[in-house]
């Protein structure tokens, strides 16, 4: 028996170590190239310090991107709930097992696609700028949120909604009387956990045209002006935290 | 007496299991009947076949009033709203979904019916407080009061006491007697305690194998039959 043990344990270093060696080869690790291209960081960090904080030409611009960035996050989160919820409530288990399928698949899809590729889709259709960040955080946070919504059901005691079922109440009143009650705190938790994520995603919509402090940070880069890029950084490190905060906050008061 | 609830033939296996084996019963309007047996007997399984929770493969279950009441040993209320609110969702059958989807909804005749039932299990000065906030046997009266709102007239209780105190579990049986006694009712409850069917009830059934082996009334209850339904093999042997 300790015999066979070993060998399982030899088997799952010498499986790991063998994955580790293929991903370092792959990935074209090299500490070498970073030793020597040092001088390349320094300068990049160098232009990057002090930070370029005049109010007309950065800070302002950049507090107003900030706000946009917040409303694309806000707005997709927000604009997703009907659809989740659906998709939620029809991607539970014990449901017909056609109408689970199906639903379960649109979420994966959703899912699957990231949202970048969904805002590259939109601003084909409705031009560069936020909206098009906003219809990208819809499709994919449906997805996200349908599958966590649905999960937190599935686990919800099923003991209120048997006792509705005898009295004779219909489905929907089922769900709205003794399912929905049940999970809100944890729907209201996940839903402020994608609200978090959302923003921080329509930070990389911003890169692919989308508006937003994103926006900001990819011009910059591009015009070599790396001091602004620098109060940038900065500005969404605190609207991050602040962002972080306010959801932890509200969670706690749930739990 | 008239037949509220008529059982006739219930058969139930899960898959090889055979766990009702053909049982018959009725309970009288006004009569509080108490399901004696042994874990796996099938004492609750024949009640979730009743209400549907279960399907029967086989049998006859005639209701008056078409629909029975039903109370759960784990109570199943929703522990976030308040009891009067838990006590109004028992009547939501036949309400319009407009009227039904969330407790600001409710119309008000369906909120005085709910009142009306709590004060019947004597927790009307409790109406605005949390559920989960209540006692277990509280908790239990207002399950009762959630059954009693839903206009049946039968009643059903699984194990309604197995997780409450002792001075807790006479009063919900003292309860569901009087509700049987009283207003008439038909009850039927599956209990793990005989001492509480011979103080109860009326009359007493006793399941072993899927079947009634047992039919007397509470108070010519013997230790001999408790022996049989609850420890066959040593009786038999």
């Amino acid at each position: 028996m300790t015999a066979r043990k070993y060998l399982t344990a030899a088997i799952v270093i010498v499986v790991l170590g063998g994955a580790h060696v293929f991903a370092w080869q792959t990935t074209e690790v090299s500490p070498g190239a970073l030793v020597d291209g040092w001088r390349g960081m320094a300068r990049f960090l160098a232009e990057a310090l002090p930070p370029d904080l005049d109010w007309d030409t950065v800070v302002q611009p950049g507090l107003e991107a900030c706000l946009t960035t917040l409303a694309i996050g806000l707005l997709g989160t927000t604009l997703s709930i009907p659809a989740a919820l659906l998709f939620a409530v029809l991607g539970t288990r014990g449901r017909n097992r056609i109408v689970y399928q199906v639903s379960r698949s649109v979420m994966s899809f959703l899912r699957a696609v990231p949202d970048v590729v969904f805002a590259l889709v939109f601003v084909t259709a409705v031009g560069l700028g936020p909206f098009a960040g906003v219809l990208a955080l819809i499709c994919h946070n449906v997805g996200v949120l349908g599958k966590l919504w649905s999960e937190a059901m599935d686990e919800v005691d099923p003991g209120p909604a048997d006792a509705l079922r005898v009295s004779g109440a219909g489905e929907a009143q089922v769900v709205a009387n003794a399912v929905l009650p049940a999970v809100v705190p944890a729907l209201v938790g996940l839903l402020l956990y994608r609200f978090d994520v959302n923003v921080r995603s329509s930070l990389v919509l911003g890169l692919v045209g989308a508006g937003g402090v994103g926006f900001l940070i990819n011009q910059s880069i591009q015009l070599f002006q790396f001091d602004q890029m620098a109060t940038y950084i900065l500005m969404v490190l605190v609207l991050i935290v602040a962002v972080d905060l306010l959801s932890a906050a509200v969670r706690r008061r749930l739990g | 007496m008239e037949k509220a609830l008529s059982v006739k033939g219930l058969r139930k296996s899960f898959g090889d299991r055979v766990v009702l084996n053909g049982v018959d019963f009725d309970v009288a309007a006004g009569e509080f009947v108490v399901l004696l047996g042994a874990n796996g007997s099938g004492k609750s399984t024949a009640l979730r076949c009743v209400v549907g929770l279960a399907e029967a493969d086989a049998g006859e279950v005639a209701i008056a009033g078409d629909r029975a009441a039903m109370v759960f040993q784990q109570i199943h209320l929703v522990r976030r709203r308040s009891v009067i609110d838990n006590v109004c969702a028992g009547g939501l059958a036949g309400l319009p979904l407009s009227r039904s989807l969330s407790p600001v909804l409710f119309p008000k005749d369906l909120r005085a019916k709910a009142m009306a039932c709590l004060d019947r299990v004597g927790l009307a000065d409790r109406a605005k407080d949390r559920a989960g906030s209540l006692s277990g046997g509280q908790q239990q009266r207002v399950a009762v009061a959630r059954a009693l709102c839903q206009g049946a007239g039968v009643l059903l209780a699984d194990e309604p006491v197995s997780a409450l105190d002792p001075a807790a579990a006479t009063q919900v049986m003292s309860l569901l007697a009087e509700l049987a006694h009283r207003d008439g009712l038909a009850v039927a409850a599956v209990l793990h305690q005989p001492d509480l069917a011979r103080r109860h009830a009326d009359r007493v059934l006793g399941l072993l194998h899927g079947e009634i082996r047992l039919s007397t009334s509470a108070s010519d209850l013997s230790d001999v039959d408790i022996e049989a339904l609850y420890a066959p093999d040593r009786v038999f042997a």
